[in-house]
């Protein structure tokens, strides 16, 4: 019989896995080499460029290539000033006020003035889904050269992380203008300039070389590759054919963590893994059938099948978004399986004999199709059926926008600050709500939030919020699969992103020594 | 021959606008639009912003009218721009044309040597142990599904053999050596189907004229049997044989579409996929008319070629 694992040991060996891949980086710093093309391959090619009317996270990914934010989160998810210097709130915190970096360069050359800055929120307004990040913001206006105003209709906390996530990215007016197309132009202040673009094949980037980091980005070309099947992907890591590769299917951790020509980073993850549950359908309005669900379901085995164990069990706040984490016992207490508890929930629900529901999955993503067998074997045990549906993404999405399926499995890139992550899944009535749920209190202690400027203040709310999530179980929190990357050990610099949006490679060097 | 071209031309007219009509209601008969994906799973969305996407690509007007639209365009020489990335059809097309005509060839190609040799020696050596294993062999290569056999040959040349072709694509005049490495599984896969056909359309036909009385003849005469099967029969068997190959060509080109997949090779074939999960209306329609246009080119050239192999068919006189 084997000795089973305490949560200490799997603490040591990770911690000995982690430091072992550590192993080939320089202990010291080294001055970076400049020049050199560096190849980077992933397996799925972006919807179109246009960081203001893509939503796929292939976009979002990409748009740190070219574009810049006036904030962004460092590795730590704190935000530190990027195109702007600095920012100010008014004391009724309806008014911030951003002061812009000046002598920042577009890529045709022209400077960045506040124009721009208005000219892009104008833009994302007017036409873009991101629009829903900014949805307190009321207007932009400038206040002279280098200074912008973000006019909010409440105070609005969630401001800073709406500039430095996935919409945020400042454009330039003359050049939208002048070009029109943003799939086919390179129109932002970012370390790298859309050179060509071949669809379903490669992306070439050059240096752009005014950029307002100094002396960054020290490779002169990057090209992204698209290689569709990750097992060549890992082939062409081993055969040196590529020099980066961000993996998709964390089971291929295992495949390449020994290679001696390559640097493996792993990190967690700002998005995760999660079960819809559509609160208007059936049975599952009945908050005891969610939590018997909850109960029945054991998130580790979700884990230790869909990512190969490599992530971790997560409180509705992920480990990256530190200051608002939950202490762990608090969450962990729901996330222990109780079969009798589940079943007794069942009775008292008037389900004691059980029910049939769908579980939807995409084909094309490997945690779902994986999770999703583990997660209905699990609920057959508490007697419900969830017969699982291969829905194609197109499809897929089309009955999430119309709130069409019974139980989905679903993953998110995630969101920085509480806000963002829980008002729009989860409001009733003024968000998105992904689960058809209700649940009044919540509403209005998610308002709450969203006014309170107050750091402490907004801590203890959203350690209410995420209490009260996990009681009234709107969807599971599965698991946040750890981001996984691989480098050749020539590549010095690289560094990973809790949001894993390709920040890394403006730092990126090749050592060609 | 002019009134025959002109009898063609205009059949294939008929035939691209009923293929407009059918590709056109397919699309749009599978759910979900791009203005479902333009939106997103994440954000908040107003039925205006809906509206408005709809409206920017014209699916808020009845489909006869963005059929005619369309049909419009084409006359115009027009294939339209790419919704998804923005740029013109064609140059889509173009920049992929390469892969898939060279892949077609390539397989072509194998299939013609193959197909052809195993043809004449199963032929010539009838009944006997080659000509069963050349039979059985073809009943296999038709039966088995490209899918299938791609992946087979995957899974048996890295994991038995030990050797992977670059992963990485480059163009064959970039690096011929790498891009033919490259090519060579592709085409193998792409190519069997239509050698086992060739093979058997060779056999058939040889078996017909070396029973015909000039060949008794020949053989009386005392030519020596590789002259008399080289030179007296394949030549007369080769007219079906001909029309075979060149239908293999059509098959061929559509068959892209999946071997390119399984290899992903950056060819049309894979284009048309893409489009099809971004719902690129015009992307996918104004390809598949490009691909069909191809086909019927390579059709007429095929019946253009038997006038030429067999003096006997002319046509229109």
């Amino acid at each position: 019989m084997t000795t089973p694992w305490t949560r200490r040991d799997l603490l040591k060996a990770s911690g000995a896995a982690l430091a072992a891949l550590s192993v080939g980086r320089p202990a010291h710093a080294q001055a970076p080499k400049p020049g050199g093309t560096f190849v980077s391959a992933q397996t799925t090619e972006a919807t179109g460029l246009d960081p203001q009317l893509v939503p796929a996270f292939s976009r979002s990914r990409r748009s740190p290539m070219m574009y810049n934010q006036l904030v962004r989160f460092d590795a730590e998810m704190t935000p530190v000033p990027e195109l702007a210097e600095s920012w100010q709130i008014s004391p009724d915190g309806l008014t911030w006020t951003f002061k812009l970096r000046e002598g920042v360069r577009f890529h045709d050359g022209q400077e960045l003035t506040s124009a721009d800055v208005k000219f892009t929120f104008d833009r994302l307004f007017e036409k873009s889904p991101g629009k829903s990040d900014f949805i307190a913001v009321d207007r932009v206006e400038p206040t002279g050269r280098y200074g912008v105003k973000f006019l909010t209709k409440e105070p609005f906390a969630g401001l800073l992380a709406a500039l430095g996530g996935f919409w945020g990215f400042i454009l330039s007016e003359a050049g939208i203008k002048k070009h029109g197309d943003l799939n086919t132009a390179a129109l932002g202040t970012g370390p790298f300039m859309l050179q060509d673009w071949k669809v379903e094949q490669q992306m070439v980037l050059k240096r752009h070389p005014h950029y307002f980091k100094k002396g960054l980005p020290h490779v002169d070309e990057v090209i992204l590759r698209i290689i569709p099947d990750e097992a060549n992907i890992v082939a062409a890591l081993r055969t040196g054919q590529i020099h980066h590769a961000f993996l998709e299917d964390n089971k291929n951790f295992n495949l390449l963590k020994d290679e001696k020509t390559l640097t493996g980073y792993r990190s967690s993850r700002l998005g995760y893994d999660f079960l819809n549950i559509n609160a208007s359908r059936g049975p599952l309005r009945d908050v005891r059938v969610r939590q018997a669900i909850s109960w029945a379901v054991d998130r580790s085995q979700v884990l230790r099948v869909a990512a190969s164990g490599f992530g971790r069990l997560t409180a509705p706040a992920t480990a990256p978004m530190k200051q608002w984490q939950l202490p762990e016992e608090q969450w962990m207490r729901y996330y222990r399986p109780d079969l009798d508890r589940a079943k007794r929930l069942m009775a008292d629900a008037g389900q004691a004999g059980g029910f049939t529901v769908k579980l939807g999955v995409i084909p094309t993503f490997p945690t779902m199709v994986l999770g999703a067998p583990v997660v209905a074997a699990q609920l057959k045990r508490i007697g419900i059926t969830a017969e699982i549906e291969n829905v194609e993404y197109a499809v897929w999405i089309k009955r999430w926008l119309a709130k069409d399926f019974d139980l989905t499995m679903n993953t998110t890139p995630g969101y920085a600050d509480p806000d963002t992550a829980f008002f729009r899944a989860l409001h009733s009535t003024k968000g998105q709500n992904w689960n058809s749920w209700s649940v009044p209190e919540l509403d209005s202690l998610m308002e709450e939030g969203r006014r309170t400027l107050d750091q402490k203040k907004r801590k203890d709310i959203y350690d209410r919020v995420q209490i009260l999530i996990l009681e009234n179980v709107p969807h599971l929190w599965l698991f946040s699969a750890d981001t996984i990357d691989f480098t050749q050990a020539s590549v010095k610099g690289f560094k990973q992103h809790p949001m894993t949006l390709l920040y890394g490679f403006e730092g990126v060097s090749l050592d060609r020594a | 021959m002019g009134r025959y071209l002109v009898v063609r031309a205009y059949s294939m007219a008929l035939t691209l606008l009923g293929l407009t009509v059918l590709v056109f209601l397919m699309l749009r008969l599978i759910p979900g639009t791009v203005v479902e994906q333009m939106i997103g799973a994440d954000a908040i969305v107003s039925p205006e912003m809906v509206a408005q996407l709809r409206r920017f690509f014209g699916l808020d007007q009845p489909w006869w009218v963005q059929y005619s639209r369309w049909l419009g365009n084409l006359a115009q020489g027009d294939l339209g721009t790419s919704w998804r990335t923005g740029k013109p059809v064609v140059r889509l097309i173009l920049e992929r044309l390469p892969v898939t005509i060279e892949l077609t060839l390539l397989a072509v190609g194998f299939a013609l040597a193959l197909g052809i040799a195993a043809g004449i020696v199963s032929a010539v050596r009838r009944d006997r142990a080659v000509d069963n294993v050349v039979r059985v062999g073809a009943l296999l290569g038709l039966s088995v599904p490209v899918f299938w056999q791609g992946t087979m040959l995957i899974l048996f040349f890295s994991i038995y053999l030990r050797w992977m072709p670059p992963v990485v694509w480059v163009d064959l005049f970039a690096d011929p050596r790498r891009n033919l490495t490259i090519m060579v599984l592709p085409a193998l896969c792409l190519g069997t189907a239509s050698a086992a056909n060739i093979a058997r359309t060779t056999r058939a036909c040889m078996l017909d004229v070396l029973r015909s009385e000039y060949i008794r003849t020949a053989a009386a005469k005392g030519l020596a049997g590789r002259a008399v099967v080289m030179k007296h029969a394949l030549k007369n068997a080769l007219i079906p044989i001909v029309t075979v190959a060149g239908l293999q060509m059509g098959i061929l080109l559509g068959g892209t579409v999946v071997v390119e997949e399984v290899f992903t090779l950056p060819g049309v074939g894979r284009l048309v996929l893409w489009s099809i999960y971004q719902r690129d209306y015009p992307l996918t329609q104004s390809t598949i008319l490009f691909v069909a246009v191809l086909f019927m080119a390579i059709n007429l050239a095929v019946d253009m070629l038997y006038g030429y192999l067999d003096p006997r068919i002319r046509y229109g006189e």
